[in-house]
């Protein structure tokens, strides 16, 4: 299946919208680097709309104590209940333990549209 | 269907003032008197402490507004019973002074949710908002609301004051009187000896640590030896600290007896007798695990489901028990245990 989500232009590095894709809703985000993704709008955790939450950073890992380093500004998308972190570019993958992921689909622009695929 | 132990309304502070006698009204309108605050993190979620999706359409903040509540909440999960538990601001038990103000706006606040919420859904039970810290004042209010069909707990604060003393036992029993169950959910700082941690993510994680110290006190303080049918529910801590906490307060007891000659009961027995423990926020486990945790407890009759709706750390009834539960344990803990233990329900 295929399907035509949106126009390039409906979202700028940073945002994310919803969308239907058949019968899942599904979340496109448009990452900092403008690439497209997208992903089932629904958390792994408790089933939270993705798609109300932040499209955001994170503070990066590190050794010291104290020491906030915000990085990855508009590739993360954040869950609007319980704020899991999850990369939109590695596969919605989850920070904190990346062996867990949100479904993600594959995105292609043709022309000036963004169209998903199952 | 579901009876939901802990949903928090949210009162504008300008709400309150058709409620509000002087000289207390013009403290809010004119010198915008608000609730101390303590708290110093940033906002821990992406909505601060409250769920990004429950914030009103029009830019309320999550909980302000009725319709939003049923669609969003009561509607979508069947809602059979909610317990609306307050937003904790204000709290007037948490108040560390001018108690006067405290005892205007408690019944302020009840006046408000009466008419705002609990008559405007059959769904929707109260909780009765006093200033503790002056008894006498708070037995007032109790009897002023208490007989109210809708309005089934007294709501007290789980901060850096310990009910039990004797002192409070007015309000205790008040509250027995007129069939009233305490609820007591923390409010801030409940946790490190009325300091806060230096992360959220400390204080989040200890907050059953401020209910165990409240069980304990409320326990060995007498207060359901005084008052064999008050019911107290344990709102927002989670219920997995509580088989650790009656197997430590039996062993002490047993040991320690002679220091409280008025506890007649062991404590575990005065747990499941007359407690209720709400479930969020849950920690992951397995069915194998819940049912690990049940049978330490001696009981599947004291733990009953709460969303915490519209909080950040909401549980969904629908995700955040683990699946495949059997059904009659399903029925107690989203309905049966909830209606047996209050005595209004």
């Amino acid at each position: 299946m295929e399907q035509k989500v949106c126009h390039k232009e409906d979202l700028q590095p940073g945002e994310m919208m919803e969308s239907t894709l058949g019968k899942h809703s599904i979340v496109v985000c448009r990452a900092s680097d403008g690439h497209y993704y997208a992903f089932l709008n629904r958390c792994i955790h408790q089933g939270a709309p993705l798609s109300k939450g932040k499209l955001c950073g994170a503070p990066a890992p590190t050794d010291n104590v104290g020491e906030y380093n915000f990085e990855k500004d508009g590739d993360i998308l954040r869950c609007p209940w319980h704020g899991r972190e999850f990369d939109v570019k590695n596969e919605g993958r989850m920070l904190v333990n990346e062996k867990y992921k949100v479904k993600n689909f594959s995105v292609s622009v043709e022309n000036n549209d963004v169209i998903v695929y199952n | 269907m579901l009876i939901d132990t802990d949903v928090h309304e949210r009162v504008m502070y300008e709400e309150l003032l058709p409620y509000l006698e002087q000289p207390w009204k013009r403290y809010i309108e004119d010198c915008h008197w608000i609730q101390e605050k303590h708290m110093p993190y940033t906002q821990p979620a992406v909505a601060g402490v409250d769920r990004a999706d429950a914030r009103i359409p029009d830019g309320r903040p999550a909980g302000t507004d009725l319709s939003f509540m049923q669609q969003q909440l009561l509607d979508a999960n069947n809602h059979e019973k909610a317990v609306l538990t307050g937003a904790l601001d204000p709290s007037p038990s948490s108040m560390h002074g001018w108690y006067e103000m405290a005892t205007a706006l408690a019944t302020a606040y009840n006046n408000w949710q009466i008419d705002k919420w609990l008559d405007q859904d059959e769904r929707l039970y109260g909780s009765i908002h006093i200033a503790a810290q002056e008894p006498w004042n708070a037995v007032k209010e109790i009897e002023r609301i208490g007989s109210h069909p809708k309005m089934v707990q007294v709501l007290l604060p789980i901060d850096d004051k310990l009910w039990g003393d004797p002192y409070y036992h007015p309000i205790f029993e008040a509250a027995q009187r007129h069939n009233l169950a305490i609820g007591m959910h923390h409010n801030e700082p409940p946790v490190y000896y009325g300091q806060w941690p230096k992360y959220f993510i400390e204080w989040h994680t200890l907050i059953p640590t401020s209910h165990m110290n409240v069980v304990t006190n409320m326990i060995f303080n007498g207060v359901f030896d005084k008052f064999p049918d008050l019911k107290l529910i344990m709102i927002e801590g989670g219920f997995t600290y509580v088989p650790f906490l009656m197997n430590k307060m039996d062993q002490q007891y047993t040991d320690l007896r002679h220091e409280v000659p008025w506890v007649k009961r062991m404590p575990s027995d005065i747990v499941r007798e007359n407690m209720l423990f709400t479930t969020q926020p849950l920690e992951s486990m397995k069915k194998k695990e819940l049912m690990q945790i049940i049978d330490q407890l001696g009981s599947d009759e004291i733990i009953s489901f709460s969303t915490d709706y519209p909080h950040w750390d909401y549980d969904s009834p629908d995700a955040a028990l683990p699946p495949n539960l059997d059904d009659d344990l399903k029925e107690k803990l989203y309905t049966e245990n909830a209606r047996n233990f209050y005595p209004k329900f």
